[in-house]
């Protein structure tokens, strides 16, 4: 009889927990339905992460009753994120690879913010804003070519600076970046040997330095070790109190990232690419670029073309292409986006389903 | 199947009477699927690492092992300097984490006082509790910038002309990786080297110090041997934790893909480590097919280290003619 107690125990228990289980299943659903309606999850690009999560997301949560969440984990695992359609959008500061646009399955890459990396520098006794560098000389410190502060080559640059004898500690991103595209694509345009040796993409084979994992990473690693240089996006260089590096643009003019250098350097497109990514680096020598940054970038939202939440992508990503949203996030040293390119990104809106 | 059979054969037979056995059945089943899903679980991840590395092994094949770099942008993918970062830091924890687990170890169940011996293993196990990525974090805020500071200056200027302790410049480097997963395996190894000291027969001990030895011959003489084959085991299983660490090791080492280099004070990189940082911003097939074939390394390394575990520890039980327990 005891025995027979316990099986009948174990049966009923188990039929409760399946009871259980199955009430639990229909009340996620049930809530997770509840929530697709009001609710719009992003992940990507940290250089956009001020813009969306502190700016946008809270903002179009209270004029439009969405949420918007967004998780900030680099360019590189937001494409791989809305690829296996974890998220409903994607956002990279590097435009898709062909394998990356294939893997993505009819995804359409929208132009939504324009900003741009910077490089950073903490040597001891020089404040920011005080280093003056060229183009070549960036890429031969990133080669190890240039390896001490006191080289005569940045010596040259800084005739006013009492340059320390100190080793020079290179600092990059070691996950896929939309910074190092932008960063490498700049080097690759001011130098060969960085081209041939190395060339620009999210992840590179560095000759030499640090690997740190995001834009915070860098900051961390820069910030406590006297002699680095890294590159942050331009957002983290005021948020850590780093210290900014001044680059010689093609006109001849050393200029820092803020929003009028990298308004002008977008000044260059004339029209806006249909497949591929904008490269808006290295703005050549003209008047009208005197000014311009050399690594400045547009920043991409990824969205698949056929999504369930369609219709609020669409009026979400519009609202955002605003001029008044647009304008909402330049103390973030956002630039606004070229009017030619804000009709482009419209047009690509429409795509979505 | 042939264990399921055996086990079934043998839980049915305390139980009599046909109501028992309905019971019986249950757990069977329940406990047979249990084990047969990690089966087939370890099966599909073997396959689908196979699989996904299929692309790359038919590009580089066994060359993959020998070549050094990962360069996605020339689509030149080589595993040589992961193989050997992944090697040191692993070996160098053990060698680091041993002696110091030991000690905690004969600490906790022979010399301190019986008030410290509850509180002190406690805290020592709930260092393997705390998450790799936390250990990682401290290791670049607070770790790092010590060890650049105040250890490798003075170990360079003490032992430089040992090409390992090379010049430094920085807080992530390949000996900073050492420490850090020195810190995660010391509690594995000391708390199953605590248990094994315990299971020491106190006959044993107390003949030995009848015998007027002292407590650290009692120590080498009696502990040590009769622990021999677990404490390798327990060793091994430090090694296996060290070998597959990724994300701790990612946010200290330095990410470096360069050439092999003997210096510890330098940046290098692991197999774990490139997969934490790379295996969600693969820019091409060729290079998610490299990673995978990186896994494969790591699969088959990890496979053999487990062999050699239950080769060492057979080993040594013969030796002492004890059975493995």
């Amino acid at each position: 009889m005891p025995r027979n107690g316990k099986l009948i125990r174990i049966t009923f228990g188990v039929a409760a927990a399946a009871a259980v289980a199955a009430v639990a299943v229909m009340t996620a659903s049930a809530a997770s339905a509840k929530q697709s309606a009001t609710t719009l999850t992003g992940a990507g690009s940290s250089l956009v992460a001020p813009a969306v999560s502190g700016i946008w997301a809270p903002a179009y949560s209270s004029a439009k009753g969405v949420n918007v969440n967004y998780s900030s984990i680099g360019s590189g695992k937001g494409i791989a994120a809305v690829t296996a359609r974890t998220v409903d959008f994607g956002a990279s500061d590097a435009p898709m690879t062909p394998d990356q646009a294939s893997a993505c399955n009819g995804c359409v890459e929208i132009p939504w913010a324009l900003a741009g990396t910077g490089p950073v520098e903490n040597i001891p006794g020089i404040n920011g804003l005080q280093l003056h560098l060229t183009g070549p000389v960036l890429a031969k410190i990133y080669l190890g070519q240039i390896t001490n502060w006191s080289d005569p080559a940045i010596k040259k640059l800084n005739k006013k600076l009492n340059l320390p004898n100190k080793t020079i500690t290179v600092v990059h991103r070691s996950d896929g970046s939309g910074d190092t595209f932008v960063f490498t694509d700049y080097l690759s345009k001011v130098s060969k040997a960085w081209k041939s040796k190395v060339g620009s993409a999210t992840t590179v084979q560095w000759p030499t330095g640090v690997g740190e994992n995001g834009n915070s990473g860098v900051a961390a690693q820069v910030r406590s070790t006297p002699g680095a240089i890294g590159y942050v996006s331009t957002f983290y260089v005021v948020q850590n109190h780093l210290h900014m590096v001044r680059m010689k643009n093609s006109s001849g003019h050393f200029v820092y990232p803020s929003v009028k250098s990298i308004e002008s350097a977008s000044q260059i497109l004339k029209k806006v690419p249909k497949d591929t990514g904008i490269s808006i680096t290295n703005p050549p020598k003209s008047k009208k670029f005197a000014n311009a940054w050399p690594m400045a970038t547009f920043t991409y939202v990824i969205v698949p073309k056929n999504s369930a939440k369609g219709p609020e992508l669409r009026a979400f990503i519009s609202w955002a292409l605003g001029a008044k949203q647009q304008k909402s996030i330049q103390h973030l040293i956002f630039a606004p986006m070229p009017k030619l390119v804000v009709k482009a990104a419209k047009q690509r809106v429409k795509e979505i389903q | 199947m042939s264990t399921y059979d055996a086990t079934g054969s043998a839980a049915r037979r305390p139980f009599s009477g046909r109501r028992a056995r309905a019971g019986d059945l249950i757990l069977q089943g329940v406990a047979g699927l249990a084990a047969l899903g990690a089966v087939v679980l370890v099966g599909l991840i073997v396959y689908k690492v196979v699989q996904g590395s299929r692309l790359s092994l038919s590009t580089f094949g066994l060359g993959f092992l020998t070549s050094t770099g990962w360069d996605p942008v020339h689509s030149q993918f080589g595993a040589a300097n992961l193989i050997y970062g992944t090697a040191i830091t692993s070996f160098g924890a053990l060698i680091l984490a041993t002696p110091l687990a030991l000690g905690v170890a004969l600490f906790l169940t022979e010399l301190a006082p019986g008030w410290i011996r509850g509180p002190v293993t406690a805290l020592v196990e709930t260092l393997a509790a705390i998450p790799s990525v936390v250990i990682g974090l401290w290791g670049i805020l607070v770790l790092g910038p010590v060890l650049r500071d105040d250890v490798m200056p003075q170990l360079h200027s003490a032992l430089g002309f040992i090409p390992l302790f090379g010049p430094s410049s920085s807080g992530s480097t390949i000996f900073t990786a050492i420490v850090v997963l020195t810190i995660m395996i010391l509690p594995i190894v000391s708390s199953i080297s605590r248990e094994l000291f315990l299971g020491v027969p106190a006959e044993l001990k107390e003949a030995a110090l009848g015998l007027g030895v002292t407590r650290w011959e009692m120590v080498r003489g009696v502990i040590f041997p009769y622990a021999r084959g677990g404490v390798a085991a327990a060793m091994i299983l430090g090694l296996g934790r060290a070998l597959g660490e990724a994300i701790a090791v990612a946010q200290v080492i330095g990410a470096f893909n360069g050439p092999i280099h003997a210096n510890l004070f330098f940046q290098g990189n692991t197999i774990g480590a490139e997969l934490a940082n790379e295996f969600s911003n693969a820019t091409s097939n060729l290079e998610l097919s490299s990673l995978f074939y990186l896994a494969l390394i790591l699969l088959v390394f990890s496979l053999l280290v487990n062999l050699l575990a239950q080769v060492i520890v057979r080993r040594v039980a013969r030796k002492q003619g004890l059975v493995a327990q």
